[in-house]
């Protein structure tokens, strides 16, 4: 071991004692309920297999407890965590107790000094993102194949490989935040409120652009399922132009055809069709249909999860990266 | 001692109402939106309660997930101010300076401490307002306001948080003299106590109510009631919870017999279990708290956060009394 990682492993040997710890109560609650999960998961299945009604099994069946599956979405904030309570003092800490004077004196290059703490640092994110991942995302197995929903935003966020990502952001973001600020507090606020605003702004306004996204269109009588985890994006009804219809906000009115949930009024067709076969909503269906209309679901199709994951993932290391950058640019050039 | 409590706190005070601004402003903007659109919906429907309930969900996309946001304001005051009042004083040795004055010790406490709290209160009391007024129309489409979640966002909890938080947070920051290990057991104790109180405690604060019905029928409590389980109940008391998952192995064989049918055609439904089910003694069943205790819930509620915050105060005051400076 070479002598600057022994200073990083004695400086951080209780924090790694306490993280070791908690992941490890975590891990049992996960193991324990899990398996219990899914055994519930399989009877379920072979109970519904048996009396073919596996149809409304997503309504009627809750798998996990609420407290744990609570826990599990706490999982979106561990990122932050290690960024505020190990990321942000890692520097600001040194500054702010005088140390750097001594240890940005020694024989160690500043390059080296620093290198060794983050590198440490960031790769201990790493590891506890992926654990804490594994875990989050083995434990939702069943829980996905019963909603298919581990595309959506909230789910998409706590699987796969881009807690990996955001843990190695988070942590680079408070060193980064402690190296200019040199100030803990300021750099732990920092490190809370960047990482909470660059989350929302990527998985709210760049996410759904990664790929551009597909639109099926569908005849109004036969309605659309999107086939597996699929990411739904937006629904509607369009015209024969293509443009989507603009319904009313509510009806009271008669309603036809459901595009994942969204009826398409009467009273939005052109007038002939809304008197069409005396009112029978069939004669008016097909009424609309010969005017084109149609059906649409805009949706990321359920193959490209782990494109997006890698891409999301690819995202948040680039980030971590140039703040890194900007990190050993500050450290090199300041006055100890 | 209040202007030395402005001039420390007075770019923290700043940041926080700025960012309080901000969050105000989004609020009300999209709850105007959100206001607005469940006004025409309800014009649309006039008064027929299947309208109200065809409509989709009435808030989407990044505005949905701000009541998670008010969820850990508290642990962030708590962090951010209250932690550091005390252990920041003692890790930079201010402390010696500040405890060597003409002003006492508790007194100079008791100040600080009381503005801080004040703030949190504050705070607190802010977003919760915000919430409350933007939940509105959710809780009139949804009647949810009661559930957990909704519950712990709205009404005064918010300010029994906020003060526990502060608290936590100073007494954390006393005892434990360095600001990290502070900061640390204020978000671990924060989510920790919020989860065995919201999960466990809560639902018995006042017994809970349970309404009988004819198994196969319905029975919904009126009004923003909070449900605690449903199902059906047997005569020797077997328990089966709604979605009837399990019901198999708990019915009378001559009701198992009428199951396989389920599920063969269309029209099979669950009728003939019912009646077989209700010939054997079984009824439905639905636990709850009736919409009528909200607010004695949220007193409670803020009652045992405020009481927490008393006892993590009182244990500062006294370390502080004893400690040498």
């Amino acid at each position: 071991m070479s002598a600057m990682s022994w200073v990083v492993w004695r400086q951080y040997r209780a924090q790694a004692a306490i993280a070791g710890a908690l992941l490890a109560a975590f891990a049992a609650l996960i193991l324990v309920t899990g398996v219990q999960a899914a055994s519930q998961w399989h009877s379920a299945l072979t109970a519904c297999t048996a009396a073919h009604s596996c149809g409304n099994l997503a309504n009627s069946l809750f798998l996990g407890s609420h407290a744990v599956g609570f826990l599990v979405i706490m999982t979106l904030g561990v990122p932050v965590v290690l960024g505020m309570l190990l990321g942000a003092p890692l520097l600001a800490h040194e500054f702010e107790t005088g140390t750097s004077q001594y240890a940005l004196t020694q024989t160690v290059t500043r390059r080296s000094w620093l290198a060794a703490k983050t590198g440490w640092l960031l790769l201990a994110a790493a590891v506890i993102g992926a654990i804490v991942s594994v875990l989050v995302t083995w434990w939702s197995g069943p829980d996905n194949a019963l909603q298919a929903d581990a595309f959506k935003p909230g789910r998409f966020d706590i699987m796969g490989i881009v807690p990996v990502g955001y843990a190695v952001f988070a942590m680079a973001l408070g060193i980064t935040a402690g190296a200019l600020l040199r100030r803990t507090l300021p750099a732990i606020g920092i490190t809370l409120g960047g990482f909470i605003v660059v989350r929302i702004v990527i998985y709210f306004l760049v996410r759904p652009h990664f790929m551009s996204a597909v639109t099926s269109y569908f005849t109004i009588s036969r309605g659309f399922t999107l086939a597996g985890s699929a990411w739904q994006l937006a629904a509607g009804f369009a015209g024969a132009n293509g443009q989507p219809l603009n319904l009313p906000q509510a009806t009271n009115g008669p309603v036809i055809g459901n595009a994942a949930g969204i009826g398409l009024p009467v009273s939005s067709l052109p007038a002939q069709c809304q008197t069409a076969g005396h009112g029978y909503l069939p004669a008016i269906a097909s009424c609309a249909q010969a005017h084109g209309i149609r059906g649409y679901v805009t949706y990321q199709p359920a193959g490209r999860y782990w494109a997006f994951q890698g891409i999301e993932t690819g995202i948040f290391v680039l980030l971590a990266a140039a703040l890194v950058a900007v990190t050993f640019a500050v450290i090199t050039r300041r006055d100890a | 001692m209040t202007w030395l409590v402005w001039r420390q706190y007075r770019v923290p005070g700043a940041i926080a109402v700025a960012l309080l601004a901000a969050l105000a402003a989004v609020i009300l903007a999209d709850g105007l939106q959100i206001a607005s659109h469940w006004h025409s919906v309800l014009v649309a429907c006039s008064g027929n309660s299947a309208c109200l309930q065809q409509q989709g969900p009435l808030v989407n996309g990044v505005v949905s997930d701000l009541p998670y946001l008010d969820l850990i304001v508290p642990a962030v005051l708590g962090m951010l101010w209250g932690a550091p009042l005390v252990a920041h004083e003692l890790e930079t040795r201010t402390s010696d300076f500040a405890w060597a004055q003409s002003v006492t010790r508790t007194r100079w406490l008791a100040v600080k401490a009381g503005w801080l709290l004040l703030a949190g209160a504050a705070c607190g009391a802010a977003i919760a307002a915000l919430t409350t007024w933007w939940s509105g129309p959710i809780n009139a489409q949804s009647a949810t306001a009661f559930t957990p979640g909704q519950f712990d966002t709205q009404g005064i909890v918010a300010i029994g948080y906020a003060v526990f938080a502060m608290a936590l947070g100073i007494a954390a920051g006393t005892v434990a003299r360095r600001t990290l290990p502070a900061i640390a057991v204020v978000l671990g104790g924060f989510i920790g106590v919020r989860l065995v109180i919201s999960d466990f405690l809560r639902q018995h604060y006042l017994t809970a109510v349970t309404t009988y019905y004819t198994v196969g029928g319905s029975f919904t409590p009126p009004g923003q009631a909070w449900v605690l389980a449903q199902g059906g109940v047997s005569p020797t008391g077997v328990v089966v919870r709604a979605g009837w998952g399990d019901l198999e192995p708990a019915l009378p064989a001559s009701c198992q017999r009428l199951l396989p049918a389920l599920g063969s055609g269309k029209n099979s439904s669950l009728n003939p279990v019912f009646s077989c089910m209700q010939a054997h003694g079984w009824r439905g069943f639905v636990t709850y708290q009736p919409a009528s205790r909200y607010w004695p819930f949220q007193g409670i509620e803020t009652g045992i956060y405020v009481l927490l915050a008393a006892a993590l105060l009182a244990v500062t005051y006294v370390v502080v009394r004893r400690r040498d400076a």
